[in-house]
């Protein structure tokens, strides 16, 4: 029943819902931290709650955004470059996705 | 976009159109969307630099003191925020509400002006904490 533009549709929405919570503590959060030392900063991102929660935000970003992006690729790239625009895309996303998780680990959960 | 089986027509584009402020508003959140991109993009390198690399780490954290990084800063803010509230208009109109001409202009005119004041007061909040 659903096709995949309908799934692609209820994902961009779902995403932007569970990303508004995160938006709001990632701002009230990086205030807070104005003007503190790099130290400072680092031993928060090494909180095992923050480490999970900034990745996880870091990570459904990435999801939201690969979306949004391929929507802007379709709108204005019609020619075979189309393809190569859609797999960066998909790449790049992934890059960020896998190396939030990849810091969130190695900061709060390794050694 | 002349080769064969896509040479079909387009609709008019962005030049043909008396600006409106509904247009503005989907145009930056498109616009946002790009920048946010690429902000979250910095965002995992500084969260990977967290882990694996102290020096540039410390680097990066101290630039964004600087008027530069102050700049960037205040961009990726307002981009979130702007973002996030036009973000809700959608959803609002996702249930089939708010769709006529002279409210969607309206609440577009208050999410750039509820978008700014927020960044600026978070930032003010920022400053303020920056010099305890």
């Amino acid at each position: 029943m659903t096709t995949r533009a309908t799934r692609t549709f209820i994902a961009q929405r779902a995403s932007a819902v569970l990303l508004l919570p995160f938006v709001i503590w990632v701002v009230w959060s990086l205030a807070a931290l104005a003007g503190a030392e790099p130290s400072q900063m680092r031993a928060w991102l090494t909180e095992p709650v923050t480490a999970v929660l900034f990745a996880a935000f870091i990570v459904i970003s990435a999801f939201h955004m690969r979306i949004g992006l391929a929507e802007i690729i379709e709108d204005y790239v019609h020619s075979g470059a189309k393809g190569v625009f859609m797999t960066l895309n998909w790449l790049a996303a992934i890059a960020v996705g896998a190396a939030a998780i990849y810091a969130a680990y190695a900061l709060a959960f390794s050694s | 976009m002349t080769e064969g089986a896509s040479a079909r027509p387009l609709s008019p584009h962005l030049q043909i159109w008396r600006w409106t402020a509904t247009m503005a508003a989907s145009i930056t959140h498109r616009a946002t969307g790009i920048a946010l991109y690429g902000g979250f993009v910095l965002l995992a390198v500084w969260f990977v630099a967290a882990a694996i690399a102290p020096g540039p780490f410390d680097r990066i954290s101290n630039l964004f003191g600087s008027p530069l990084g102050l700049v960037i800063l205040f961009g990726f803010a307002w981009s979130l925020v702007f973002h996030t509230l036009n973000g809700l208009r959608h959803l609002y109109w996702d249930t089939g509400r708010g769709l006529a001409p002279k409210t969607a202009a309206m609440t577009s005119w208050l999410v750039f002006g509820a978008s700014f004041v927020t960044a600026a007061l978070v930032f003010a909040a920022a400053l303020v904490t920056a010099g305890r």
